[in-house]
């Protein structure tokens, strides 16, 4: 089955209605003391309140999770490579950043820059990369 | 006491009269002050009243209009609702908890209507933390409705509508979840608006569900909303889901009028979805012809069942709020009034797939919602079944048993305004609700300003 198929709901609670020895616990397990009143109150709520969650339906496809998103401020033009860097800031920063990278290479406190590969060397596991066909 | 007009401008007419130097900012205060301490044990609309800090504030804009400061707001008269912090003023959300609890600094939109020039009298009754329902075992009283004081306000922003409605404040702030500006709107006729999320900043505002918390003014008309959302919109990074809005003046927009403006009546949700009283349908019918008076098309327009978005909004609005007070209720349960607890404490046994079940609704529901305004530029219904009933008719579990017709635009997230829209033959007021798209702030409020001026419903004042 695709997993954007829709999965049919039957707008039914997972379970049969909680019994008063069930809610109890759940209540203390919620960190809840109540005492007699406080709990014919919750009970009155809680008939109503499941009630509204079981009628809320369960079948939207899977995709809709990605309206799940944070909204993030957008990114200050300093942050990330949003594109290629051009003119004279782009021909500043490189023999910088190389010159940076030697000067520290010189001093023998770090190695200089190794080029990272893309995936992980297979060695890692214990077996030969298969071949690309 | 039949209220004159004189004797009870709104924020546009008293801030023509105080630029044109005709109306003292301080002697106005003064009277509103009097008012208050002779009308407000009636109606216990305020939890605090700020004398000195008002008379202040009053002279201050005094002194700013004589040297030729002018703003809609300048010397204006407002209360807030006391879940909107105040520096150095008792904030305390209508709750034993937070009795002791005094701010450093005021809330975002306190804030901004300070800078213009708003004189704060005082702070106003809600529902505890904004939930709760008409409580007797709090430490104060809930507020009573000036239409009728055996009757309810609506809520939870009881206190700001009482107070508008009787003429103690021209203004006042509210917040809205799940119809908490709008249904005290309704039951004492007067208007209050919803705004889109992320207009106005909720900084120092104590939340309820931020999900779907949302704050807006309250005034005896849709021109002055207008005025007050002029001075509280806008951007603030401070609120995570503050955005910039589309900018503008709202009040300026009402001269624009709504000639071709494409209104769907959202019939079924009140015909059969939550029946209304055959007054409130009156009611409907009426605004209905008003708008093609002046020039709308009107056309009837559908929406998934009421019930649909009150099951998503109820068990948000229950998971979001105990998560935010189960600290508190594990050290102070006895504490909240029994009327909080019936509300919230459920949200104790919700599970978290219910609640992402929710929030997965609540997207497909803005996007069935948001489809419609395709065909229509704004959407009427009533946002109440009849007129205000009877406090002792209110039940704890009124929340979960009763669909609210407002919740549809918390739901949804998109802006809502209730006007007056008419009154029972007892003389109650029902109200009228128009729905807006998302950003359409202004479009609701030039419907609602415009319906307001046609309709003629102004001039009637709360007797008590």
């Amino acid at each position: 089955m695709p997993w954007t198929t829709l999965v049919p709901s039957q707008h039914k609670l997972p379970g049969p209605p909680l019994t008063p020895a069930e809610m109890e616990l759940l209540v203390a397990r919620a960190g809840l003391a109540l005492n007699a009143g406080q709990m014919a109150d919750l009970v009155l709520a809680w008939r109503q309140l499941s009630g509204l969650i079981a009628a809320i339906p369960r079948s939207a496809t899977m995709a809709d999770d990605q309206a799940y998103v944070f909204r993030l401020p957008p990114p200050a033009p300093s942050a990330g490579r949003a594109g290629k860097r051009t003119g004279t800031a782009a021909a500043k920063a490189k023999p910088r950043a190389k010159a940076a990278a030697k000067a520290k290479a010189a001093a023998g406190k770090t190695k200089p820059p190794v080029r990272t590969r893309t995936a992980p060397r297979a060695a890692s596991t214990g077996k030969k990369p298969a071949r690309r066909r | 006491m039949r209220g004159r007009r004189a004797e009870f401008p709104t924020i546009a007419e008293a801030a023509r009269l105080i630029a044109a130097k005709q109306l003292s900012p301080v002697e106005f205060t003064r009277a509103l002050l009097q008012r208050i301490a002779a009308l407000d044990p009636q109606i216990n609309s305020f939890l605090t009243v700020t004398e000195k800090h008002a008379l202040a504030a009053a002279r201050t804009a005094e002194r700013a209009v004589i040297a030729g400061r002018k703003g809609p707001l300048l010397g204006i008269p407002v209360g807030y609702k006391d879940i909107f912090e105040t520096a150095g003023v008792p904030t305390t959300a209508h709750s034993r908890l937070l009795a002791d609890n005094v701010p450093a600094e005021d809330a975002e939109p306190v804030r901004r209507l300070t800078a213009a020039g708003a004189v704060m009298l005082g702070k106003l009754a809600t529902h505890e933390f904004a939930v709760g329902g008409p409580a007797l075992d709090l430490p104060w009283p809930p507020a009573r409705n000036p239409w009728d004081p055996r009757r309810f306000t609506g809520g939870s922003s009881s206190g700001s509508g009482a107070a508008v409605a009787a003429g103690l404040v021209l203004g006042a702030l509210g917040s809205d979840t799940g119809g908490s500006i709008r249904l005290p709107a309704a039951y004492c006729g007067i208007a209050g608006l919803k705004p889109t999320p992320g207009l106005v900043s909720r900084r120092g505002v104590i939340p309820l569900a931020p999900s779907l918390d949302t704050v807006g003014p309250m005034a005896w008309t849709a021109e002055d909303c207008a005025l007050l959302l002029d001075a509280m919109a806008g951007h603030d990074p401070a609120d995570p889901a503050s955005v910039p809005g589309p900018g503008g003046s709202y009040a300026a927009a009402l001269a624009q009028g709504v000639k071709g403006l494409r209104v769907g009546v959202l019939r079924r949700f009140y015909e059969r979805d939550v029946p209304a009283e055959p007054e409130v349908l009156g009611a409907m019918a009426g605004a209905e012809r008003v708008f093609r008076d002046l020039g709308c098309t009107v056309g009837e327009a559908t929406l998934p069942p009421v019930q649909d978005y009150n099951a998503v909004g109820r068990v948000i609005i229950c998971a979001e709020a105990y998560a935010l007070h189960e600290a508190r209720l594990h050290a102070r349960l006895a504490d909240y009034s029994r009327a909080f607890r019936v509300r919230v404490l459920g949200g104790a046994l919700i599970r978290a797939a219910d609640y992402i079940a929710a929030q997965r609704r609540r997207s497909a529901l803005i996007a069935e919602t948001a489809a419609l305004f395709g065909k229509f530029d704004v959407l009427i219904s009533a946002p109440t079944a009849g007129a205000a009933p009877m406090m002792s008719e209110q039940r704890p579990d009124d929340g979960f048993a009763r669909p609210m017709l407002t919740t549809v635009a918390n739901v949804a997230a998109v802006p809502s305004l209730v006007v007056c829209g008419g009154f029972t033959k007892t003389g109650l007021p029902v109200g009228l609700e128009i729905i807006g798209p998302a950003w359409g702030d202004a479009t609701v409020l030039r419907a609602g300003y415009h319906f307001e001026r046609e309709a003629g419903l102004r001039d009637t004042r709360p007797t008590f």
